[in-house]
């Protein structure tokens, strides 16, 4: 049987705890808070703690879907990714870029943050862009 | 290092299945299972200032594996919370072998491997409204009449963010259906946590069966003296029972369960 820890980082929300996780034979069996990381210090909030859950989840989404005739079908990324561009494409000719959107998340990186907010402004061409954190 | 060599010497001759102890992995000290097919790693074995629930990883690994044999880097904690769990069946004591460290409780030692040996330090404002993390539970008892006691404690109880993570970090903490989950006892998804009830049926759990590790204290976001409220629960059961937690492989005076006892209640001094 093997067991090893991974230090990773709490992807709960921006705070960005430290977390260890126990794999035990490959599969993420239990979360740990990292007490030699600086930002929580060996401590987590109740999302931390059940991280390993939600990984482990049958529900969690492992793939893009794409809705077809109001039915969400298996895609591969291409797929998901053009049907997406055509479709705001569409929008921004039809309504304008103002007409669309974009919310970031905390549980994504700073720096995927950033590309976000670029791909928004510089690509929609909308400053429509803000995060779930501003409460 | 002789630990390195003795946890070799555990896995080459086939004693242990695995060997939990502690490594370095991107600057950080933290568990790891040691096996037989990479023994080398073993020279990276550290004894690590951090502490982790080790006893609670392996009782993790018995339940997938009843009859894996495994080594455990023990300190003097460890041992404790080992003992207990032998006592409640939670892991065989035939299939555990264990490495002792250094974690001298005498105050002229000057080294000890274990980051539990620093006395904390307590703010002045927790020092004025609520619990020094120091205080003894009966200088504390001596020292402030009841009704300051339980402003003192419900200062402290009402900052729980109500994170499970004493109960998820305690080494003797392994019930399957645990009573802070029951929403008769504990409102599922109500914040702030309801107090004092949360945290006293913790403690009355923790009588005769916390070890005194301090793991939920580390672990705790708000502060909150644990091991100070469980200590004061267990002094109690030593007073009233004889009986210390983990101190020896022996029942705990609660264990009764399929079985008719008479327990002997003493006069409590309050
Ligand atoms: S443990 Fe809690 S506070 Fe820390 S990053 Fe995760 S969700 Fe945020
Ligand atoms: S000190 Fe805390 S973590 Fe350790 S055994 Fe007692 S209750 Fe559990
Ligand atoms: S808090 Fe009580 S019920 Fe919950 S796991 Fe610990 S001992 Fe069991
Ligand atoms: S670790 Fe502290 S804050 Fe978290 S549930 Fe326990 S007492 Fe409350």
């Amino acid at each position: 049987m093997d067991c090893e820890f991974v230090p990773s980082v709490c992807s709960y929300c921006g705070t960005g705890c430290g977390v260890l996780f126990e794999v035990i034979d490959g599969r993420i069996n239990r979360t740990l808070p990292l007490k030699s990381h600086p930002v929580n210090q060996g401590k987590l909030c109740i999302k931390g703690w059940n991280l390993h859950e939600y990984i482990n989840s049958y529900m969690r989404l492992k793939g893009p879907l794409v809705r077809e005739n109001g039915r969400l079908e298996k895609a591969t990324w291409d797929e998901a990714v053009n049907q997406a561009a055509r479709r705001f494409t569409r929008i921004k000719e039809e309504h304008g870029p103002d007409s669309i959107g974009v919310l970031v998340s905390a549980k994504i990186t700073n720096e995927e943050n950033y590309l976000a907010q670029k791909l928004t402004r510089a690509v929609i061409g909308t400053n429509n862009v803000d995060h779930c954190a501003r409460l | 290092m002789d630990m390195v060599k003795a946890a070799k010497e555990l896995l080459l001759q086939d004693r242990v299945d695995i060997f939990l102890g502690y490594h370095k992995l991107d600057g950080h000290q933290i568990p790891h299972g040691f096996t037989k097919a990479r023994v080398a790693d073993l020279d990276q074995l550290e004894i690590s200032l951090n502490r982790y629930p080790l006893e609670k990883i392996a009782c993790d690994l018995a339940q997938k594996d009843p009859t894996l044999k495994i080594g455990i880097l023990a300190r003097d904690c460890s041992q404790r919370a080992l003992n207990l769990l032998y006592t409640w069946d939670q892991l065989n004591p035939e299939n555990i072998e264990t490495l002792t460290v250094n974690c001298c409780p005498s105050s002229l030692s000057t080294h000890g491997d274990c980051s539990y040996l620093k006395p904390k330090t307590t703010g002045e404002y927790k020092k004025a409204h609520g619990i020094d993390y120091n205080d003894s539970p009966k200088d504390f008892m001596a020292e402030h009449d009841s009704q300051d006691r339980l402003s003192r404690w419900m200062y402290e109880f009402q900052k729980c963010i109500k994170c499970y993570g004493c109960r998820n970090v305690c080494p003797v903490c392994f019930c399957k259906e645990c009573s802070l989950e029951h929403p008769n006892l504990v409102e599922p998804g109500v914040l702030p946590a309801e107090v004092p009830i949360f945290h006293l049926i913790r403690a009355t759990h923790m009588a005769g069966r916390c070890i005194d590790c301090g793991l939920c204290e580390d672990a705790c976001p708000a502060h909150i003296p644990l091991r100070m409220l469980y200590r004061e629960v267990n002094d109690a059961v030593s007073d009233i029972f004889g009986y210390v937690p983990g101190d020896h492989i022996e029942k705990s005076p609660f264990s009764i369960i399929g079985k008719t006892v008479e327990l002997t209640p003493a006069p409590m001094d309050v």
